[in-house]
């Protein structure tokens, strides 16, 4: 997919960072604040109460160009969003002395539930026209309430519970069962269960044991794996937004890197938005919904290794067997 | 009388004599005195009276004012020649300076061991030692005045008859003869230094002259300094600098020696053996003043020059501060990056600031130690004006990380970006083998680690360890980073580099610098750390390493890496890609993509797009369906209808449909849209295009 | 009516996951009772235990709506979203807790679900558990949220008029620019006041276009808005210990944490109703909802 605008716009790149982060007046250790990732962790062991975060943003223009180019006004505009919550805040950006431009966003925190986005956008007049979107900083910062460490990736949740007796109530249903997979969340869950099958976490936890101990664990966590992926799918392609003309938009969060990953697997060789669009057909309208199932379990299959990790466990059956003969 | 008036009075005396070629017989007679009693004056056992100071004063033609302070020579015009030293007796033969072929002829490397030469030598501690790089290019009459009074016609047949030899150098030497004599033009490199102790000492033994100029391998130490490496191997690479292995010095001294200190010039040049006129020469040639002792006849030694002809020999310093100038005779760069006088120019810049930008940053606790300069000419006109090295352009994090220290300006935990954090690292000094013992593991040291954030990705996430004079010993990169770990770089002080008291600064710079090999580039396992320290030093060292790098980890935060929930062996089979990052999944390839479009607006408000598309090799015809849909803020995005769509290249169009023939890589339409279909006016709209696989008419 | 069970009168929290697991097509049709016992379990109680999680003025509400709103349940979201914003006094982050959303629809008023929502043969399972803007209780208390000016509830409510604007607009990110969401609801007053007709398809090709627009505009430039008082908001929030049930025949009061400045919509006016002029009107979208329709 290819875009155009009907007008000229910033060719050079534009680029923003958080340069320092208050949380109500103190400044927040820029260790919760990664560069690389363009991640704000705000959340702070043993500081859970707090009103208001400011963050103060540096962003670097094309200058020259800008300068040269048909525009004029040029406004630079930093828009913290949070799907979540509906909350949309901005903060303008002046340009100062050293040429950078630099200012200061408000997070209210009663506003925000998980990680709100942070965009930079350029506007200029254009022809009259105020406001034209002319450059955008190509990557959004993160700014996450729920994490101490700035890591733009989220992992995936593996929570070690008694299904029987612990916390979570609705998971008292499954008691029988060793581990379920959930994936209507935010982040997608695996729960192990500690009361199912006993020694079976602690099997998984090892680092060396048994030949039959290594087997083990690797099996296990491998079909554990593959529930989760074949999940994971099934929940990504659910509830798709559609274009107009139906095609599906690719979703956001963590089922954006889940089709990536799973997608080539299961259609081969398809553009991302074709194959989206003919699985979403295949689901909405039944036909090949049941044929892609053997390509949905052939993808999870390879995510969670499970050629290679028979292949190893065979062929230390194997040598444990030659071993016992002897 | 006191010392600094002048030289004491017997060598002094003794000198002169020879200088006038008069006997201590010949001057007792003229004074009517005893032999005995001249041979006491100039054995320093007595000093004659004020009426015997007046008559030799006369009978050597001089002030009588001089034989008082005796702060100069007497002027005989002895003549400056060049003096080669005769063959090895034994028939050794060195068909080169050994020790140059240790060091590239690079200028960088040149840069590096001068400038460390000069900060070593820093006389007053309470001001940075200055250094001043010149490149001058001559040619013409600058060059053969130059060559003139290097007599260098003199030098000639010694440089023809070594350059005859069929040797490494002798080729090279060759090549730069003829070099010479085609384009006349040579470039001399001149590197002063200003409060640096100079080349004091005497002619021939220890001291900092006899170092340089007399020795080829001599490290000599001041014990007290913070020293690299003195004068040692590092000072060959002046000579290997220079086509001619030719080097001139100028030296005003910081400790008077014949009771003068400036202008105590000479010039040393490194051949082959060679044999001109059937005599035999070996290695080096000095040149200066035939010397009148007996111990040393006629070799040529360092004279007191004066001021024409120091300039004549563009060794001419601008003020008396002591230090030292070398004028290397025919420099060049050998790695080859450097051609142009601006390309060596900038290389000089670049190489003192790699190497040094932490001796030029000062600040309130300590001053900065150095000072560099580097100005280009050509015959005696600026090229590139004066240029001072500045440490914060070419490594500003560094340079801001040890600012902020030095001020006192850093912080515990960094809050913004360009904060500078500190952390002490410790270091265990393990006794001396012949110390006693002392409690626990050893003399503990704090050596000072800073961080700070950069943009530079090229040399991220290194820590500079530095002791002495901030010496760079080695770039460290700490393991077991976080991840997420945003790019930093960071400085760990050591020893004196510290800039603080006590008496663990001077055992841990010992002990480190004991650690360290002769290129001082780490600090490891060596002999001189086990034989001179007492069991358990090479655990301290590697502990201390691990310090380092488990101090870094807390400075960039997010202490040890917390491990989330869940079997490790789990986790690794359920990693989300953040995109790019290959964990095995397949490249969605073999796809018809669109490779550019070229959009514009017409007056009706449609827009006109030319479309080229990138096809993978396939064996069936393709069947392919534009789409232009206008982009929205959020949710689905608007089809718009095209009223015309043309083939351009390698398609057919078909009820809105491209055919592109099996085979073909590449394909190109033009199409047109139909405002009626506009959700929004063109003006407002952001356009996308994209081919999709034709859907059977489902559209 | 089925009234459920009033004995446990705190509002939990339903994880996500308890609804595949007891949403049956029962319940869907109205003809089943959600297994409350199991689904109670199921639930986390809010901590700590608040005023403003009783059940009894939420069902208390309901039971109005559906007793005025009687064989018109779309009418009564225009009634129901103010009044049950003003009930249920929280924070957007509180408000953004799916679990919440679910409990009121499983257990504390799933006959409601069904009286507002069953306009085929079953109720989707999106009006039970789903997003913002399709839950049958959230996309009330959202509405109130984006569409209120201030402490007036008065846009809130007459956005609530329109299924159009609960149905498209309100999913789109722009109207989170308070000055969009607001013009859009001027230029559509002026519409019926104009007896313009098919006001649905109007408001629909109007959000069609300020979005599409907006991948080339920033709306910000035109119309700079003032960031509410948050600290309003909490205040209101605490309040709620104390207050007493929100009036029928009147509208409550919403945290009065400013009011989008007049300049800005004025900005904006004269942008949009070009947009709106300009734009194709189109038949309804196979993807808009249907089963609203009055």
């Amino acid at each position: 997919m290819k875009a155009a605008f009907p007008y000229p716009t910033l060719f050079g790149d534009v680029s923003f960072e958080v340069t320092a982060v208050t949380v109500d007046g103190s400044p927040l250790p820029y260790t919760h604040v990664s560069k690389a990732e363009q991640t704000v962790a705000l959340h702070q062991t043993g500081r859970d109460k707090w009103d208001v975060a400011v963050l103060h943003i540096r962003a670097a223009l094309p200058e020259q160009e800008l300068a040269d180019g048909p525009w004029t006004d040029a406004v630079c505009l930093a828009v913290l969003t949070e799907k979540a919550t509906n909350a949309r805040t901005s903060g303008r950006l002046t340009r100062v002395q050293d040429g950078s431009w630099q200012g200061r966003i408000e997070l209210v925190r009663n506003n925000h539930l998980n990680r709100a986005s942070l965009s930079l956008t350029v506007a200029a007049t254009l022809d009259n026209l105020p406001g034209r979107v002319i450059g955008t900083a190509e990557r959004d910062w993160f700014v996450d309430l729920k994490v101490t460490t700035p890591v733009r990736q989220r992992e995936i949740e593996i929570v070690e519970i008694d299904f029987r007796e612990g916390d979570l109530e609705w998971l008292r249903p499954f008691k029988e069962a060793p581990w379920i997979v959930e994936t209507t969340g935010e982040i997608p869950t695996v729960y192990l269960n500690t009361s199912a099958v006993e020694g079976l976490v602690e099997v998984l936890h090892g680092k060396g044991g048994s030949a039959e101990e290594k087997l083990l664990r690797e099996m296990t966590s491998s079909q554990i794996a593959q529930d989760a992926w074949t999940a994971m799918f099934h929940t990504a392609i659910s509830d798709l937004d559609l274009d107009e003309d139906g095609t599906p938009q690719m979703p956001g969060g963590w089922r954006e890197p889940v089709l990536q990953m799973m997608l080539p697997d299961v259609l081969p060789g398809r553009q991302l938005t074709d194959a989206l669009f003919d699985i979403n057909e295949r689901r909405t309208k039944g036909f090949g919904w049941s044929e892609l199932q053997t390509s949905v379990q052939y993808a999870a299959g390879r995510r969670s290794q499970m050629t290679k990790k028979l292949a190893v466990a065979t062929r230390s059956v194997n040598s444990v067997a030659r071993g016992g003969s002897q | 009388m006191s010392v600094e008036q002048g030289e004491a009075f017997g060598p002094w005396l003794g000198r002169q004599l020879r200088r006038a070629t008069i006997s201590q017989a010949e001057l007792a007679k003229r004074l009517g005195i005893t032999r005995a009693a001249v041979s006491a004056w100039i054995v320093g056992r007595a000093e004659p009276r004020d009426e015997h100071k007046r008559m030799i004063a006369e009978i050597l033609g001089i002030d009588p004012e001089a034989v008082t302070n005796r702060t100069s020579d007497v002027s005989t015009n002895l003549p400056l020649t060049w003096h080669h030293r005769p063959a090895h007796a034994d028939g050794g033969r060195e068909y080169g300076n050994a020790a140059a072929f240790a060091f590239n002829a690079d200028l960088s490397v040149l840069a590096r061991e001068a400038t460390q030469n000069s900060l070593d030598e820093r006389h007053d501690l309470t001001r940075p030692v200055q250094v001043h790089y010149t490149l001058h290019e001559i040619s013409g009459p600058h060059l053969d005045k130059f060559l003139d009074t290097l007599r260098w016609n003199e030098l000639r047949e010694h440089y023809d008859a070594a350059a005859g030899k069929n040797q490494k150098v002798s080729r090279s030497l060759k090549a730069a003869l003829e070099e010479l004599d085609r384009t006349r033009t040579t470039l001399l490199l001149r590197v002063d230094d200003y409060n640096a102790a100079g080349l004091t000492g005497p002619e021939y033994s220890d001291g900092r002259f006899a170092a340089v100029v007399r020795r080829q391998l001599d490290s000599h130490k001041e014990s007290s300094r913070r020293a690299g490496g003195s004068y040692g191997l590092g000072k060959v690479t002046l000579w290997a600098t220079s086509k001619f292995g030719l080097v001139m010095m100028n030296s005003t001294l910081s400790e008077p020696h014949e009771g003068r200190t400036e202008r105590r010039v000479i010039g040393r040049l490194d051949l082959p053996w060679r044999t001109v006129d059937d005599e035999a020469y070996a290695g080096p040639a000095w040149f200066g003043e035939p010397d009148t002792s007996l111990e040393h006849p006629k070799v040529s030694r360092s004279w007191w020059a004066d001021e024409e002809t120091v300039r004549d020999l563009h060794l001419e310093r601008p003020h008396s501060d002591a230090g030292t100038s070398f004028l290397i005779v025919g420099a060049y760069d050998a790695s080859g990056d450097a051609a142009s006088l601006q390309d060596m120019h900038e290389k000089l810049v670049r190489s003192l600031a790699d190497g040094f930008w932490a001796a030029m940053v000062g600040g309130q606790r300590a001053g900065a130690l150095l000072d560099a300069r580097v100005t280009t000419m050509r015959n005696g006109q600026v090229l590139v004006p004066e240029q001072r090295v500045d440490p914060y352009s070419r490594h500003p994090a560094l340079s801001r990380a040890l600012k902020a220290y030095l001020d006192n300006d850093t912080v515990p935990e960094r809050t913004s970006g360009d904060q500078v954090a500190q952390t002490d690292v410790p270091l265990f000094v393990t006794p001396l083998l012949n110390a006693p013992r002392v409690e626990g593991k050893g003399t503990e040291h704090r050596a000072v680690l800073l961080l700070t954030a950069t943009d530079d990705e090229e040399r991220k996430n290194r820590v500079v360890c530095m002791r002495g004079n901030r010496m760079t010993i080695m770039e460290r990169r700490p393991r077991e980073l976080p991840l997420g770990t945003d790019s930093f770089q960071a400085v760990l002080l050591a020893g004196h580099a510290t800039e603080n008291d006590g008496d663990d600064v001077q055992l841990a710079e010992d002990f480190l610098r004991a650690s360290e090999p002769p290129e001082h580039n780490k600090w490891d396992r060596t002999e001189e750390l086990t034989s001179l320290y007492r069991r358990g030093a090479l655990s301290r060292i590697d502990d201390f390493k691990e310090e380092i790098d488990r101090a870094v980890r807390e400075l960039v935060g997010r202490r040890e890496t917390v491990t989330r929930g869940g079997p490790a062996v789990l986790q690794e089979l359920l990693r989300l890609n953040s995109g790019g990052v290959s964990t095995g999944t397949r490249r969605a390839q073999g796809v018809p993509t669109v490779r550019s479009i070229n959009a514009r607006l017409d007056d009706t408000g449609a827009w006109h797009v030319d479309v080229d598309l990138k096809l993978p090799e396939a064996e069936d015809s393709w069947l392919l369906t534009p789409v232009a849909k206008f982009d929205v803020r959020s949710g689905g995005r608007p089809a718009v209808e095209w009223s015309l769509l043309t083939a351009a290249d390698n398609c057919q169009v078909e009820n809105g449909n491209l055919v592109i023939p099996a085979g073909t890589r590449s394909a190109s339409f033009a199409g047109v849209t139909d405002p009626a279909s506009h959700p929004v006016r063109g003006k407002l709209s952001r356009l996308l295009v994209d081919v999709q696989k034709a859907r059977g008419g489902a559209r | 009516m089925n009234s459920p069970d009033t004995a446990v009168n705190t509002i939990g929290l339903l994880p996500d996951a308890a609804i595949a697991k007891f949403l049956t097509r029962g319940m869907q049709t109205g003809q089943e009772s959600p297994p409350l016992v199991a689904l109670r379990k199921a639930a986390v109680q809010p901590e700590p235990a608040e005023a403003r999680w009783n059940v009894e003025p939420v069902r208390e509400l309901l039971d109005e709506a559906m007793n005025r709103f009687t064989g018109r349940p779309s009418r009564a979201d225009a009634w129901l979203a103010p009044r049950l914003h003003a009930t249920l006094r929280m924070t957007r982050t509180e408000a953004a807790d799916s679990r919440r959303w679910n409990f009121l629809a499983m257990i504390t008023a799933p006959d409601y679900v069904v009286w507002r929502h069953k306009g085929g043969e079953i109720v989707p399972a999106a009006r039970f558990s789903g997003p913002h803007y399709t839950q049958a209780f959230s996309r009330l208390w959202w509405a109130a949220e984006l569409f209120r000016d201030g402490y007036d509830y008065r846009p809130a409510e007459f956005a609530c008029g329109f299924q159009d604007v609960l149905n498209t607009t309100m999913r789109l990110d722009v109207i989170d620019h308070r000055p969009t969401a607001h013009t859009i609801l001027r230029l559509l007053e002026e519409l019926r006041n104009a007896n313009t007709p098919d006001l649905g398809v109007r408001v629909n090709a109007l959000s069609s276009a300020v979005n599409a627009a907006g991948s080339t505009l920033l709306y910000d430039v035109f119309a700079p808005d003032e960031a509410p008082d948050h600290d309003a908001v909490q205040d209101w929030v605490d309040e709620s210990a104390s207050m007493p049930p929100v009036p029928w025949d009147r509208l409550p009061e919403a945290p009065d944490d400013g009011k989008v400045s007049e300049r800005a919509i004025s900005a904006l006016l004269p942008l949009f109703t070009q947009l709106l002029e300009e734009a194709p009107l189109r038949k309804r979208g196979k993807h808009s909802s249907t089963d609203e329709e009055e």
